[in-house]
C-alpha cells in the first residue's frame, strides 16, 4: 500500500510550514514512533512521527522549502518495491502522530 | 511565488524578518543594544530576537526587569549618549507606562536643546487584538502620531518590517515601530540585499479606480481581502493604500489616489475618536480645498473582550468595510 | 585660587545669578537653587571633566556648578538666542553634554531612568566616566527611583543618585510624603553604598561624593547620597511660600554661603574684606552677563519649528 505523508494540522494561527529536516531518506524504512520530518511554524517546531512502519519512498519538499498545511510532503509505502502512482489523490494518508514545541 | 521566481529574495517569517534587520544592524553600529523583557536567550515573545543574544552576547542584548518606564528611559539615556538602542515593549498596552521618557524627553530633546542633543532610540511594540483581553490588546498608535518629534512606523509585510526597521535604526531620532500579533504568522519574500526603505513613504498595494482604501499594519490584509471581495460582490475596484509610516504621515500619495477614485475609506483597529482615519479625512479634505467622500471603519467603541465572541464583535472585518464601501458609493 | 575658596565662588555665583534674576520683572517661572548651592556646588567639585551630570528642574544651580558659561546661562534663562540651548530650554531642559551637563528634566523623577542609560553608555565606553544625577526628595516617593535602582545595582552602573532633600515638595513635608527615613535608606535593599549628610556644608557635600564616587569609579556599582538642604524661596517663583516665618527664618540661618565663608575665615583663608572683594566681582561678572543677555535678539520665530523631527 502507499501512504502520503501530510503536513499535520490543525495548528494555531498556522497556513504554512517549512520544513526543517528530513530525518529518513528515501529507501531507507520509518519505524513505529520514529522522527520522520522536522517542520518550523512562525512560532515553533513540529515533529512528525511515524505511527506506522514504512519505507519512505519520494520526498516531495526538501528542507528550507514552504508547504501548506495538508498538503503532501513525501510518499511512503508498505513494500520497497511498489510501483508509486502518477496520481496521489487516491493515495491513502501516512498515519503519523506530531507534537508541536 | 518562491524564492526562484522572485529572484533576489528569500521566503521568511515575520519574525525573521525582524531578526535579521537588528542582526545586520548590530554588525553594522557596533554600539547598537536591545534591551527589553524576554529578548535574550529566550528570544522574544514572537522569537522575533532568536539568535541574536547568541551572536551579540549579554552586553548588548539585556534582558531587562518587567519595567517598562525603566527599559525605555534606560534606552532614551544610553541613546541621548550616542548608544543607539532598540527597546522592547512586548504588547503595546504597556507603552503607557513608558510614555514619560519617550514622549516628555525622547521626543523633545533635539528641540529643547537647540539641537545639542538627539535620542536615537527604537520602541519596538505589539499592538493589536488576539485573544487577550482589554489590557493586552490596544492599538493607540493614534496617541503617538500627536507627539512632535516621534517618528511612527507600522509594517503589514515581512519585507517592509525589514525595510523600515532598518530605517528606524538608522535615523536620528526617537521611532516607535510597531507591529502586530497577527502579523507574526505571516511569511513573505523579503530582499537578500540589504534594503532599507525611506520613512514617509506610503505604498499602493492594490490598483484600484473607484475608492481609496487607506491602513496600516494587520488591518492591511483585512483591507486587501475586502478589497478581493468589493470586486467580486459588487465590481467596485478599490484601490488601497498601506500607510507603513503613520508620522510622517504620506498625505501625497493618499491625495493622489482620492484624486483619481474620489472616494477615502479608512481602516484602523485603533480607536476612531481622533485616529488615524480622521486624521486622513481631515487633512485631505485641507489639501483638497473639501471634503472628499469619506468613511472610516474601526472597532466598537468599547475595550477589546478576551472573550472571542465579544473580540471579533469589537474588531473590523472585512465584511465591516465592504459595507462601508458599499454604503458610501450607493 | 585654593579649592575651597573656588567652591565658596562657585556658590555665590549661583546666589548672585539668582538674586539679579528674581530682582528683574521679567524672571520668567523659575525653580531657584538659592540655599541647595552646596549640594551642586559640593557634588561637581567631586565630578571630573568627562562625566556626566543631570538634573530636576531645579537646575540653576546644577548648571553653574557644573562650569557652564554664567553669561549663556544667565541668556537661556531669560530665552535669549545666545543661550546654551538658543533660548528654547529655559531653566527646565538646560543642557550642554559636552562640557558635562547632560542636563535637567522638569518631569519630577523624569530624569532617573535616563541617568541609568547614560550610566550605562558610559560603562559601556570604559572609559572610566560616571553619571551623577541630582533630584529632590519629592521624586523618592515615585517607582521611576526603584526601577533605576533595581536596574542600576543589577548591573553595576556607574551612577551616583543625590537626593537634594529640601524637606519639601512644594508644600508637603517629606515626613508626609515619604514612609522611608532618612530616605537614603531607600538604597538599602539594593545592596548599594549609601549616606545621609548635612547638605549645607559644601566641604561635606565635596568629601562625600568623592569617597562614593571613589567606589563607584572602582567598579563597585550606583551609590546613594542624600544631601539635608533648605530651599530658601519657595518652590518656584510662581509659588507662595507655605512656611512660617520663623521656620524660614531657621532655614536662612543655615546658610552654606555664610557658613563656608565662616569656616575660611575662621582658618585664616579669607578674610571679611577678600570674601566682599569676590561678592564684588561675582555681581559684576554676572551683571556683565544680564547686559549681554540683554542685548541678545530672542530666537527667530522660525526657530520654533527647528529641531523638532
Amino acid at each position: 500500500m502507499i501512504y502520503k505523508l501530510l503536513v499535520p494540522g490543525p495548528i494555531d494561527d498556522v497556513e504554512q510550514v517549512r520544513v526543517l529536516e528530513w530525518h529518513v531518506a528515501p529507501g531507507e524504512t520509518c519505524t513505529l514512533g520514529q522522527l520522520v520530518v522536522e517542520l518550523e511554524t512562525h512560532k515553533a517546531l513540529v515533529e512528525v512521527r511515524a505511527e506506522h512502519p514504512a519505507v519512505l519512498r519520494t520526498i516531495l519538499c526538501d528542507s528550507g522549502q514552504w508547504v501548506a498545511v495538508g498538503a503532501p510532503m513525501a510518499l511512503l509505502s508498505d513494500g520497497a518495491d511498489e510501483a508509486l502512482p502518477d496520481s496521489l489523490d487516491a493515495l491513502a494518508d501516512m498515519p503519523l502522530a506530531f507534537e508541536v514545541n | 511565488m518562491s524564492a526562484e521566481a522572485a529572484a533576489g529574495t528569500a521566503r521568511i517569517f515575520f519574525r525573521e524578518a525582524i531578526a535579521r534587520a537588528l542582526a545586520e544592524e548590530m554588525a553594522r553600529d557596533p554600539r547598537l543594544l536591545v534591551l527589553g523583557q524576554d529578548v535574550g536567550a529566550f528570544g522574544g515573545s514572537y522569537k522575533e530576537f532568536t539568535g541574536l543574544h547568541a551572536r551579540f552576547g549579554d552586553d548588548r542584548v539585556r534582558d531587562m526587569p518587567v519595567a517598562e518606564a525603566g527599559m525605555v528611559g534606560v534606552g532614551v539615556g544610553a541613546a541621548a549618549l550616542g548608544h543607539r538602542t532598540l527597546v522592547s515593549i512586548t504588547y503595546m498596552d504597556f507603552l503607557m507606562l513608558a510614555l514619560d521618557p519617550l514622549v516628555n524627553y525622547a521626543a523633545k530633546a533635539r528641540f529643547k536643546t537647540g539641537g545639542r542633543l538627539r535620542v536615537p532610540i527604537v520602541v519596538k511594540t505589539t499592538a493589536g487584538a488576539k485573544g487577550q483581553g482589554v489590557a493586552h490588546s490596544q492599538c493607540i498608535e493614534a496617541w503617538m502620531m500627536g507627539v512632535p518629534g516621534l517618528t511612527v512606523l507600522a509594517p503589514s509585510t515581512p519585507a517592509d518590517a525589514y525595510g523600515l526597521l532598518k530605517a528606524a535604526l538608522r535615523h536620528d531620532g526617537p521611532v516607535v515601530f510597531i507591529d502586530h500579533k497577527r502579523l507574526f504568522p505571516k511569511s513573505g519574500e523579503v530582499p537578500l540585499a540589504d534594503h532599507v526603505l525611506p520613512i514617509g513613504a506610503a505604498c499602493v498595494v492594490r490598483a484600484g479606480t473607484d475608492v481609496t482604501v487607506t491602513s496600516h499594519g494587520y488591518m492591511v490584509h483585512i483591507a486587501l481581502e475586502a478589497a478581493e471581495r468589493l470586486q467580486a460582490e459588487a465590481g467596485i475596484s478599490a484601490e488601497v493604500i498601506d500607510l507603513r509610516s503613520l508620522a510622517p504621515l504620506d498625505t501625497g500619495t493618499i491625495a493622489a489616489s482620492v484624486a483619481r477614485t474620489g472616494a477615502i475609506v479608512t481602516l484602523e483597529e485603533g480607536q476612531l475618536t481622533c485616529g488615524v482615519g480622521s486624521e486622513i479625512c481631515f487633512r485631505l479634505g485641507e489639501i483638497m480645498g473639501r471634503m472628499p467622500r469619506a468613511a472610516r471603519v474601526g472597532p466598537l467603541a468599547a475595550p477589546v473582550s478576551s472573550n472571542p465572541v465579544l473580540e471579533g464583535e469589537c474588531l473590523p472585518d472585512a465584511a465591516r468595510l465592504v459595507a462601508a464601501v458599499r454604503k458610501l458609493l450607493e | 585660587m585654593i579649592e575651597p575658596i573656588a567652591r565658596l565662588r562657585r556658590m555665590v555665583l549661583i546666589r548672585t545669578v539668582e538674586a539679579q534674576l528674581m530682582a528683574r520683572r521679567d524672571h520668567g517661572f523659575q525653580l531657584y537653587s538659592t540655599g541647595e548651592e552646596a549640594v551642586a556646588v559640593g557634588l561637581c567639585a567631586a565630578l571630573s571633566p568627562t562625566d556626566q551630570l543631570l538634573s530636576s528642574g531645579r537646575a540653576i544651580g546644577p548648571a553653574l556648578a557644573r562650569g557652564l558659561d554664567p553669561a549663556a546661562v544667565i541668556a537661556e534663562l531669560l530665552g535669549k538666542a545666545s543661550g546654551v540651548n538658543r533660548g528654547k530650554a529655559g531653566r527646565g531642559h538646560l543642557a550642554q553634554p559636552e562640557a558635562g551637563f547632560l542636563g535637567a528634566h522638569t518631569v519630577v523623577a523624569g530624569n532617573l531612568t535616563l541617568a541609568a542609560g547614560a550610566a550605562l553608555a558610559c560603562q559601556r565606553a570604559g572609559e572610566g566616566a560616571i553619571v551623577a544625577v541630582i533630584f529632590g526628595d519629592g521624586a523618592c516617593g515615585a517607582g521611576a527611583l526603584h526601577e533605576t535602582m533595581n536596574i542600576a545595582a543589577l548591573w553595576r552602573l556607574p551612577l551616583l543618585l543625590v537626593c537634594d532633600n529640601n524637606g519639601l515638595s512644594v508644600s508637603t513635608p517629606v515626613a508626609r510624603s515619604m514612609a522611608a527615613s532618612p530616605l537614603a535608606t531607600l538604597a538599602a535593599p539594593f545592596g548599594m553604598a549609601s549616606a545621609t549628610i548635612d547638605g549645607m556644608d559644601v566641604e561635606r557635600v565635596h568629601t562625600a561624593a568623592a569617597g562614593l564616587i571613589a567606589g563607584i569609579r572602582a567598579g563597585g556599582g550606583p551609590a546613594f547620597l542624600e544631601c539635608r538642604s533648605e530651599r530658601l524661596t519657595p518652590h518656584s517663583s510662581a509659588t507662595r511660600d507655605t512656611r512660617a516665618a520663623p521656620d524660614l527664618a531657621a532655614a536662612r540661618a543655615r546658610c552654606p554661603i555664610a557658613r563656608a565663608a565662616a569656616r575660611l575665615a575662621g582658618e585664616g583663608a579669607l578674610d571679611a574684606a577678600a570674601f566682599a572683594a569676590l561678592e564684588q566681582a561675582v555681581s559684576a561678572e554676572v551683571a556683565r552677563g544680564f547686559a549681554l543677555a540683554d542685548a541678545a535678539p530672542y530666537p527667530d520665530p522660525a526657530e520654533a519649528l527647528s529641531d523638532v523631527g
